[in-house]
């Protein structure tokens, strides 16, 4: 291995075909986003440098200011929803002495593998104000409460995000529960031993140690929610109004409807910022932690 | 020997190749060329022999039927022309924006206005003055259709076969008849008419807020009771949503919504629902274009007619009858300049935008064409079509359709923000300054 590492030609040989893909897939575009982002570009041609307008008008703009501020409650729902969810489920399915085990893990994971749309539209019908399952079921249960889930322009962005949280959730839960499984078991004989409860054993040794699992959840759930659009777009094409508008809604708005590609581009650099902001953030504050304990234990030792 | 062997079978390999690329090369000049000389058949308008890509609509009756029908008459008329078709995606208008960024554009396509502008700009579409006059398509438009054949700087760059189109107020007769209540001709009556139905379980109308067009379409039918110019005004840059016409229709769609004139779910309605509700007499009234006369009467007969617009009041109402909402737009059939066979593609544009005129009439029970053509309706136009007929004499000014106009910020704003004015809780205040705003 240390011989393989020495051979500086090898590791170029090796590397080059996937650094070439990606500088021209990832790289590449992200680069003319932020290029296209000063120039007035319909999208045909080669556009006009215009400098820093078209971010001028994007903070000036009260689109914008929405779609920040759906996206901050998109990214906080589906993260304390998923990962809440997802720890309760994986700890409880973990546990060998949960009965249907399988089952739940399946069930759990089941609206992962549907497509968006088809979930999307299973929600439509649910939350449809007239005809919908949840209204019919308020109705037949005596309750006087009817909401237009969709349409209430202070309602619908948390709803939409529930409908994503709802179905990725699975994806979390598969995340935790391979992190519970990565645990070796002479930790929780160790707790069992010091006298530990299975809630115990759990809050000390489980939720620890799975503090990198966390991380990728977290960088997941957030950075997916400053990026959301395919729920909006389906359910409510970003409205009513522009009330489930996001950056990403956004840029689609600027770009593809309005021709307007370098005000879109502006939007689209924004939020990639965002997004590397929120994974540098996360990065931070977890490697903080991790060099703390690392230098309490090397402190300990001596 | 063997030297001489391979340098004889060099030879005859180069020279087959050669040969090879002479016979290809006299095909290929021959396809594409007009082979004026050739005594042509009776109908046949070319002999020309050439693969078109074509870019259309093709997902319902009132696409398929015309698209079908032009395709079946392109073969007599030019013979040796094959037509590939690729189904036009209802994506904003994206697809076809790749294609011409990328230089992949369809020899033919449908076009919208607000694409024209932009396909002008980088010489994606072909100028078509020539081509029309040639056709003899210029002499066929009707004279009260040219604003649709000529776009705003004199050109023609596309052949139009939708002619103006309006956009109209349905409604079912029989659940009027069975509530007592008589068609509206002021809001107030029309909130009178909406509590009524309301109270019965019955949906005053049904609308598909989920497509920006229609509810842009209910906010100008309302604007163009205060000033005929409707959004086409503001889309020409003429006016701001500040005033008063304007004003007061973001008001009155306000007001209309908040006395339950649209389902509840109004904001997620999508067509198919809309057009139920009221096809199945859940809904009392339904807004959309006269194309949709077709299908109303098919499903309700006698029972589905259409109303002028409702005013602010009685005069109001009697002088609006001549303003309507709708319109049409220098769009339709588009070429490629940098087509192989582009001047074979504009007159195969122009040939197939006529048959379309055609279809429609015969099959569509449509008059409102484009193109003036030589042909019966199948079956007899509809009752409302007739209704209609009647009044287009009288017609004095006419706005334009959400997908006609030609400023995108503003089409977008005016879809977004009238969407908007669904909630019930949504300030006309609001709705203007963001509609200025696309204005600027």
């Amino acid at each position: 291995m240390k011989k393989f590492y020495s051979n500086k030609l090898a590791i170029v040989l090796f590397a080059l075909p996937a650094l070439v893909v990606f500088s021209l897939m990832v790289f590449y575009p992200i680069v003319q986003v932020f290029i296209k982002s000063f120039y007035d570009w319909n999208g045909l041609g080669s556009g006009t440098f215009i400098g820093f307008d078209n971010y001028i008008k994007l903070f000036d703009d009260t689109v914008f200011k929405i779609s920040n501020k759906n996206a901050l409650i998109f990214a906080l729902v589906i993260t304390v929803f998923q990962i809440t969810l997802a720890t309760i489920f994986a700890l409880v399915v973990s546990n060998k002495r949960t009965k249907g085990r399988d089952f739940l893990r399946v069930s759990y994971f089941i609206p992962v593998v549907l497509s968006v749309t088809v979930v999307c539209q299973l929600w439509l019908a649910i939350l449809n104000s007239d005809s919908g399952l949840l209204n019919s079921l308020f109705k037949a249960l005596g309750i006087d409460y009817q909401q237009n889930w969709l349409s209430d322009r202070n309602v619908a962005i948390y709803v939409i995000a529930f409908v994503n949280a709802w179905q990725w959730m699975g994806y979390q839960f598969a995340l935790m529960l391979a992190g519970i499984k990565s645990i070796p078991i002479d930790y929780y004989e160790a707790a069992k031993i010091d006298g530990a409860t299975t809630m115990q054993a759990h809050r000390k040794v489980t939720i620890p140690l799975l503090k990198e699992t966390y991380k990728i959840c977290l960088t997941i759930s957030l950075t997916g929610g400053v990026k959301a659009f395919t729920e909006m777009f389906i359910m409510t094409k970003g409205g009513p109004g522009n009330a489930t508008y996001t950056l990403t809604y956004l840029m689609y708005k600027a770009a593809f409807r309005e021709f307007r590609y370098g005000y879109g581009m502006a939007s689209a650099s924004i939020l990639v910022l965002q997004c590397l902001a929120i994974i540098l953030i996360i990065n931070w504050l977890f490697r903080d932690k991790e060099k703390k304990v690392r230098r309490d234990t090397r402190w300990n030792t001596k | 020997m063997k030297k001489i062997l391979v340098l004889a079978m060099s030879m005859v390999l180069s020279f087959s190749v050669l040969a090879g690329c002479t016979n290809n090369s006299n095909d290929s000049s021959a396809a594409g060329q007009d082979s004026s000389s050739e005594v042509l058949a009776e109908g046949v308008l070319s002999n020309e022999e050439a693969t078109l890509s074509i870019y259309a609509q093709y997902s319902d009756d009132d696409t398929k039927i015309p698209y079908d029908y032009a395709v079946e008459q392109l073969k007599k008329a030019y013979p040796n022309v094959t037509l590939k078709l690729e189904v036009q995606a209802q994506d904003d208008g994206q697809k076809l924006m790749t294609y011409a960024a990328t230089g992949n554009l369809p020899d033919i396509y449908q076009v919208a206005l607000s694409q024209i502008e932009n396909f002008k700009e980088s010489g994606n579409i072909m100028v078509l003055n020539d081509i029309a006059k040639e056709t003899g398509f210029t002499d066929k438009v009707f004279e009260s259709a040219e604003n649709i054949l000529y776009n705003e700087d004199g050109n023609i760059y596309a052949f139009p076969y939708a002619g103006n189109e309006y956009v109209v107020w349905y409604y079912n007769k029989a659940i009027f008849d069975e509530y007592n209540v008589e068609v509206p001709t002021t809001f107030d009556e029309l909130i009178a008419a909406a509590e009524t139905f309301n109270d019965n379980d019955i949906v005053p109308m049904s609308i598909f807020g989920t497509e920006g067009w229609i509810t842009a379409a209910m906010y100008d039918v309302l604007a163009t009771r205060w000033d005929a110019g409707g959004i086409a005004k503001l889309d020409n840059g003429e006016g701001t949503a500040s005033e008063d016409a304007y004003k007061n229709a973001a008001e009155m769609m306000n007001k209309l919504v908040n006395a339950g004139l649209f389902q509840s779910s109004a904001s997620t309605t999508n067509y198919d629902q809309a057009s139920q509700m009221f096809l199945n007499g859940e809904a009392a009234m339904f807004l959309n274009g006269q194309w949709y006369m077709t299908d109303a009467t098919a499903t309700l007969g006698d029972d589905v007619d259409w109303m002028y617009y409702p005013s602010y009041d009685k005069a109001a109402y009697e002088e609006g009858k001549t303003a309507w909402s709708g319109g049409g737009a220098a769009a339709g059939y588009a070429v490629n300049p940098k087509s192989e066979n582009a001047e074979l593609a504009a007159k195969v544009a122009a040939f197939i935008s006529e048959k379309y005129c055609e279809a429609k009439v015969m099959y569509r029970g449509t008059p409102l064409v484009a193109v003036n053509v030589d042909v019966e309706p199948e079956n007899e136009f509809p009752a409302m079509m007739k209704k209609l007929q009647a009044d287009l004499p009288s017609i004095t000014s006419i706005t334009k359709f959400d997908w006609h106009l030609t400023n995108p910020t503003f089409k977008t704003a005016i879809e977004d923000q009238t969407k908007y004015l669904l909630v019930a809780d949504y300030s006309p205040d609001d709705f203007i300054a963001e509609v200025n705003n696309s204005l600027k």
